[in-house]
């Protein structure tokens, strides 16, 4: 679900500008810590990341858990290297002016 | 005890940051490179990892 949002959203910007990506460790509290020393009633879990994406305007995130983190990272992976491509290429001999890098 | 990592990608600037900070150290990356892509993307994975791991003990290597 996540996965299709971000692909969309790099799609989106690809001529337009940036795209921002963060990376947070996700401990499973909702609600903020009650001032009064109540004491949590659940165990923060500690397997989890959030995950967010914006192009500046529209934001996306998802938590991202230690059963879907290899799959995510896969087609996470495969998305990243796709739409990073406006990089400069710096290679000695290039060979062929249109170079497709295949993985 | 926060850590945080942000990716930011400019397409039309043709380059890409990263930015690693556990509210103690911040490390900055700054690429316009395509052959760093690569890189960053698996350093990122490796972060993903890291946070979804139960171990709190986090054995990472490379720097670059």
């Amino acid at each position: 679900q996540f996965l299709t949002e971000l692909t969309r959203l790099f799609q989106k910007c690809r001529t337009s500008g940036s795209v921002f990506i963060t990376l947070k460790k996700y401990d499973g509290r909702t609600k903020p810590v009650p001032r009064k020393g109540h004491a949590e009633s659940f165990e923060p879990a500690d397997n989890k990341c959030l995950l967010r994406a914006t192009d500046g305007k529209k934001k996306i995130s998802t938590v991202v858990s230690s059963k879907e983190v290899n799959k995510f990272q896969m087609a996470y992976s495969n998305l990243l290297r796709a739409n990073m491509d406006g990089l400069k290429k710096k290679d000695k001999k290039s060979k062929n002016k249109k170079s497709k890098a295949t993985q | 005890f926060q850590v945080r990592v942000v990716l930011k990608y400019r397409h039309c600037d043709g380059n890409l940051c990263i930015k690693v900070t556990d509210d103690v150290a911040c490390l900055l990356y700054r690429t316009d490179q395509a052959q760093d892509v690569k890189k960053i993307e698996k350093f990122h994975s490796q972060l993903m990892r890291l946070m979804v791991a139960k171990e709190s003990r986090s054995a990472t290597m490379e720097t670059d």
